[in-house]
């Protein structure tokens, strides 16, 4: 069984998300920052209405920040009750991948990702990491109360 | 008078409303009944108590006009009773007209303004229902008798007869139905409670007696039913299980008596009484005013700061190596309790949507008369309930969509006679609680359906593809989709101020399903609580934030040039003002906020707040204003910050930060940096 996966762009390299974990896609605008909240979260947009805190996928990943384009996107995510956004470079691609291509990372990538990356797809000549939004995300709490 | 008159007066409004509210409702139930030429004495009776106790209370702060409105309408109301419970119907109109005089004048009073007399037009088209009604309430259930032994008759109350007596004068027969339970039926799943819910399919259930005494089955109890049906005698035996169950009729009707007896002072009096002992509608059910919930609110608010600072001293005391793990357990318990009791305040102040809907077939009444247009309104919100502040926002938006439902919707009976549909429209609404603490309301008619390119033509773009461009299409300011040749109305959908409410407001989701030829639905998803707030809106270093009134002691210019900057860091740390006689610390937003690299000097402005008792100015760039804003918290852990209430909508499409300045300040206005 393929599954749609929306792909996204980061400092060039390619990564995917199952489309059923996304609500939505924005164009960025900029975030409201929370003071305090963990390094990697942009701070609060407002989705339809709901104040949603954005995750910074350079941060997160440990690049080095851009200036934010027209092609900025906020990949709207829905895990459980919690709805989050990830600011990525661009996203503009939605594709099925079956599970023949789809292999585990090799372990020295493993390592060096935190665990963000789950699987590699193979499209075409292209490689395409599946992240693991949950842990990309985070629960980080701000302040260890 | 006027000396208790304002600390009645708010009692008095809030009571006189709910009594009007329900008013309203039955009024418009005995319409039906009247329309349909049935007797509805309960009503009658309810209808009765609730203007006879906006007459005592009106009395009692000395309103002359209501208490001359609600006599006249009661007067009308007393022969209606006499009469079985009907109501002529053209009566209705009149009493409709009393009931929004009386409404008027409360708002006059709630208002502070002067109450205005009695239209007199008014009180003598009451009057004259009075004597009509005297009138014509000939031949009322007067021949008809109860035959009911003793023990029975003594446990039923006097609208209990009415009821009985009225069916019978309406054509059905009252019986005595008798069940006698027992270990066998039990099993056979046949108990009291499933013999009520068969019995209410064929019959009208007045009364269910308990009669004590030897039955054949060798038990003591049997249960009398007392029902008004125009069923089968043998259908009713088989639904309490047959033999030993009995069946008799209870009334029989007298030859006719000549002239039925003037009512006598005693039987008015009885009436009168019952109405004035007005025993507690719902029993207990308490009537508080929001702010002394708000009050408590925030006292529970103050216990948090408070729970928070004993974390921290507990977190000094951990890591100077005290065994602090018992302290440490008890806290989380307190963490827990205090989130309990946040839990039960709240519930304090839900409402029952049924209730804030109350007005909605009053609306639904007038529009129809307006518009000659025949609908029905249909209402499915069952128990669900709503935040006091969510309620009094959505009415508004509610109101809006039915309007335009049966404004523009819905068809004139003969264009829906021509489209093969029923002449009666139907508007529903319906609501449901979802588990993600919000509710769905839906609001659904069965008309001609949203004209996409009538709406695109209008606004002048290409047709949209999907319903959310549409619906975004229709709550574009100002759009009108009615077609200017047969405006009647002049008015646009007021669509944007539904979107501006559920949306903006509330932080809540709008959606619409439109099929032509069939209806519309709105779906209207709303958060069960919002918390509103009194803030002040500032700016510091180019970003705007909130911060509730309530949190500030008082606003001051910061004089620079009279700071005093103690020894140690110099630029944008702590410096002092005096203030009546006080050495108050004076601390730059941006430094609690984290976010000071580049700031000089404080801003200008200084809110003073109260920090673990002792005041603490915290300086920003300006003041934008004064707001009541609707506080969104923040559930997110990534961004459940200390110093930060949660966020708001100011309308620009950025979230604004509400902050909660004592605890930023408790937080990070520590010295050496603080414990973030």
């Amino acid at each position: 069984m393929s599954t749609l996966h929306v792909v996204f762009k980061v400092a060039g390299a390619e990564y995917a998300i199952p489309a059923s974990e996304v609500l939505q896609m924005e164009s960025f605008t900029g975030a409201t920052p929370v003071p305090g909240a963990p390094a990697h979260v942009a701070g609060l947009v407002q989705v339809r209405g709901r104040v949603v805190p954005v995750v910074d996928a350079r941060a997160r990943f440990g690049l080095p920040p851009v200036e934010r384009t027209l092609d900025t996107r906020v990949v709207v995510g829905q895990l459980g009750s919690r709805t989050v956004g990830l600011v990525v470079d661009s996203a503009r691609e939605v594709l099925k991948l079956a599970p023949d291509q789809l292999q585990a990372p090799p372990q020295l990538v493993a390592e060096q990702a935190q665990g963000f990356v789950k699987a590699v797809a193979r499209v075409g000549s292209r490689l395409v990491m599946l992240i693991d939004f949950p842990r990309v995300i985070g629960e980080e709490k701000a302040h260890g109360d | 008078m006027s000396v208790d008159l304002a600390d009645f007066l708010p009692a008095y409004l809030t009571e006189v409303e709910e009594l009007l509210g329900s008013a309203n409702t039955q009024l418009l139930a005995l319409e039906t009944a009247a329309r349909q030429r049935s007797a509805s004495p309960r009503t009658v009776r309810e209808l009765f108590r609730a203007l006879h106790t906006i007459k005592g209370l009106s009395a009692m702060i000395d309103v002359e006009p209501i208490v001359s409105i609600a006599h006249w309408m009661e007067t009308a109301l007393r022969h209606a009773d006499q009469a079985g419970g009907r109501v002529p119907e053209a009566s209705i109109e009149p009493m409709l007209e009393g009931l929004r005089a009386i409404e008027q004048r409360v708002r006059q009073l709630a208002a502070g303004k002067p109450v205005s007399g009695v239209p007199r037009g008014l009180l003598d088209r009451l009057e004259s229902l009075d004597t009509a009604e005297r009138g014509h309430s000939g031949p009322p259930a007067s021949p008809v008798t109860l035959e009911l032994e003793p023990a029975v008759a003594s446990k039923l109350s006097a609208s209990d007869r009415e009821q009985l007596l009225a069916g019978v004068a309406a054509g059905r027969r009252a019986l005595r139905l008798d069940y006698v339970p027992s270990a066998d039926r039990a099993a056979q799943g046949l108990t009291i409670n499933t013999v009520r819910e068969r019995v209410s399919q064929l019959a009208e259930l007045v009364k269910v007696i308990p009669v004590a005494g030897a039955t054949p089955g060798g038990g003591n109890l049997t249960f009398a039913l007392l029902l008004l049906t125009s069923a089968e005698d043998s259908a009713l035996l088989e639904a309490v299980g047959g033999a030993p169950a009995k069946l008799r009729p209870i009334a029989s009707v007298a030859p006719a008596v000549p002239t039925s007896p003037p009512p006598t002072g005693a039987e008015l009096l009885s009436l009168e009484e019952e109405g004035l002992a007005v025993e507690p509608r719902r029993s207990g059910v308490l009537r508080v005013e929001v702010s002394r919930l708000d009050d408590a609110l925030e006292r529970l608010a103050a216990l948090v700061v408070n729970r928070s600072k004993l974390a921290r001293a507990v977190a000094v005391l951990t890591a100077a190596g005290a065994p602090t793990r018992d302290l440490v357990q008890v806290l989380q318990e307190n963490a827990r309790q205090l989130r309990d009791l946040r839990a039960s305040i709240l519930h304090l102040r839900m409402v029952r949507v049924g209730d804030v809907l109350e007005r909605l077939p009053l609306l639904v009444r007038g529009l129809r008369r307006a518009s000659g247009k025949q609908v029905r309104l249909e209402l499915d919100v069952g128990d669900a309930e709503l935040d006091k502040s969510v309620a009094d926002r959505l009415l508004p938006a509610l109101v809006h969509l039915v309007r335009n439902a049966v404004d523009h919707a819905l068809e004139r009976p003969e264009e829906r006679r021509a489209a093969g549909k029923p002449e009666e429209g139907v508007l529903r609404l319906a609501c449901h609680a979802r588990s993600s603490g919000r509710l769905e309301l839906k609001v659904s008619d069965d008309g001609q359906g949203v004209d996409a390119a009538a709406v695109a033509a209008r606004a002048g773009v290409p047709v949209p593809a999907s319903s959310e461009e549409l619906l975004e299409l229709m709550c574009r300011a100002g759009l009108s989709t009615r077609a200017s040749v047969d405006t009647t109305s002049g008015r646009g959908m007021g669509m944007d101020i539904v979107k501006r409410i559920i949306v903006d407001q509330l932080g809540g989701e709008l959606s619409l399903e439109t099929t032509p030829g069939k209806g519309t639905t709105f779906c209207l998803r709303v958060p069960l609580t919002i918390t509103i707030v009194e803030a002040f809106v500032f700016e510091s270093s180019a970003l705007r934030y909130a911060v509730p009134v309530s949190a500030v002691e008082e606003i001051i210019e910061v004089d620079t040039a009279s700071l005093v900057h103690p020894p140690g860091r110099a630029d944008g740390g702590t410096a002092m003002l005096e203030r009546r006689g006080q050495a108050v610390p004076l601390v730059a937003l941006e430094r609690l906020l984290r976010r000071d690299a580049g700031r000089e000097s404080p801003g200008p402005k200084a809110f003073v707040v109260r920090q673990r008792g002792m005041p603490l100015a915290i300086a920003v760039d300006r003041l934008l204003g004064q707001q009541e804003i609707v506080l969104r918290p923040l559930e997110d852990p990534l961004v459940q910050v200390p110093g930060v209430a949660g966020a708001t909508d100011l309308g620009d499409g950025l979230p604004t930060l509400v902050l909660d300045l004592p605890a930023l300040g408790a937080a990070r206005g520590t010295p050496r940096g603080g414990v973030a």
